[in-house]
């Protein structure tokens, strides 16, 4: 726009213009639950600095992030909370699976901990290292800007019923018990 | 391994022997650490010794440090299957005392709530993940699993990687006492 109030001729689509405002304020919501936290805190200051794409305002409410970066081991006991958090974002969100941990588990390959949030929830970025040096997460922030730019595929999530999350435990595949029987209710549980 | 300072090991060695002097007839060992075990052959003989070990003058072991318990897989520890162990410390004399108790599966333990209130989640911790029943306690559940899991996972029979991935319809708390949110199938 001009000084004289002349607006000229808008060269942009009102679609392209929304992508290009989200893409460049991606409010993350940080959910850091080990070392992978310390890495991202290390992004988000002075000598990483994440302001530079506009993902600097850390919003600790999900009604008011529009990523949400997982950083650290999810265990199973965590899963709900952190499904609670993403399904209170509001829509459009993105995800990025920060660190081994929170991609596939980790080291971390026991009963408790969850392998990979993509378990619970669909996952846009996934972040390798353990835990990942501040580039690595900026260059995850830079594709999600593509993503968010270019309107790429979207994951999706599988919702897992009984009989695949029995066969799905190690041990017990081929068995054709069903260890959660809607019947009864479960050992230790309040009702 | 770490080495005492003469001070706090000849403070030891005097909690040791007064511990030997009050239970002749259990067994009263050192470990590696030249700490005191001490056996206690019941469950009343733990309560007992819980507030003898605590009023005592000489030892006022007035500190729980811990709970825990481990499986006597080797039956070293006498044909019980899993022992208790309670680590009392005294912050007086800076003296430590380990008692054991040899229970088997099922057997139900007294709770120690009512001396520390710390015991309330170490007990509960230990209920999670061995399956030890606490008799009188006051809010028995789950601490640590979640409680949608089966089964106790530090028990030698249940393999370290046997994941219970739970299904979205089964319903849900995200806070101890927050309400049952029903599936999502």
């Amino acid at each position: 726009m001009s000084k004289d109030g002349n607006a000229g001729f808008i060269p942009t689509r009102l679609d392209y213009a929304v992508k290009w405002a989200q893409k460049n304020s991606l409010w993350p919501f940080t959910f850091g639950t080990s070392c992978c936290g310390i890495e991202m805190m290390s992004t988000l200051s002075g000598t990483y600095d994440l302001a530079r794409f506009g993902a600097e305002v850390v919003r600790f409410s999900p009604r008011q992030a529009d990523m949400l970066i997982v950083a650290g081991t999810i265990t199973t006991k965590m899963s709900p909370v952190l499904r609670q958090v993403y399904d209170q974002m509001l829509e459009p969100k993105w995800v990025i699976a920060m660190g081994a941990c929170s991609s596939s588990g980790g080291i971390f390959d026991t009963y408790s901990v969850l392998q990979g949030i993509d378990e619970i929830m669909p996952v846009d970025i996934y972040v390798p290292g353990c835990p990942p040096i501040p580039e690595g997460l900026i260059h995850a922030i830079m594709k999600l800007q593509d993503v968010v730019q270019t309107g790429g595929k979207r994951p999706q999530m599988h919702k897992l019923t009984r009989a695949e999350a029995t066969d799905a435990m190690s041990f017990r595949k081929g068995s054709q018990e069903t260890l959660f029987d809607d019947s009864k209710p479960l050992k230790g549980q309040l009702t | 391994m770490s080495k005492l300072t003469p001070k706090l090991q000849a403070e030891q060695d005097r909690v040791q022997a007064l511990v030997a002097e009050i239970y002749p007839g259990n067994r009263v060992e050192r470990d590696v650490n030249a700490e005191t075990v001490l056996w206690v052959n019941s469950q009343k003989e733990l309560i007992q010794a819980v507030k003898t070990l605590r009023i005592e003058t000489g030892l006022q072991m007035d500190r729980l440090s811990d709970i825990t318990a481990y499986e006597n897989i080797d039956g070293r520890d006498g044909p019980k299957r899993f022992i208790m162990v309670y680590q009392l410390y005294s912050m007086r004399f800076h003296a430590r005392v380990r008692i054991k108790l040899a229970v088997e599966e099922n057997e139900k333990v007294p709770t120690l709530t009512s001396f520390w209130r710390a015991a309330n989640w170490l007990e509960r911790e230990v209920y999670d993940l061995f399956g030890i029943p606490f008799e009188d306690h006051p809010d028995l559940r789950r601490i640590q699993m979640d409680e949608r899991f089966v089964g106790h996972p530090l028990r030698k029979e249940y393999d370290i990687k046997d994941r219970q991935p739970f299904p979205d319809s089964l319903p849900v708390r995200i806070a101890a006492r927050a309400p049952l949110v029903s599936g999502q199938e």
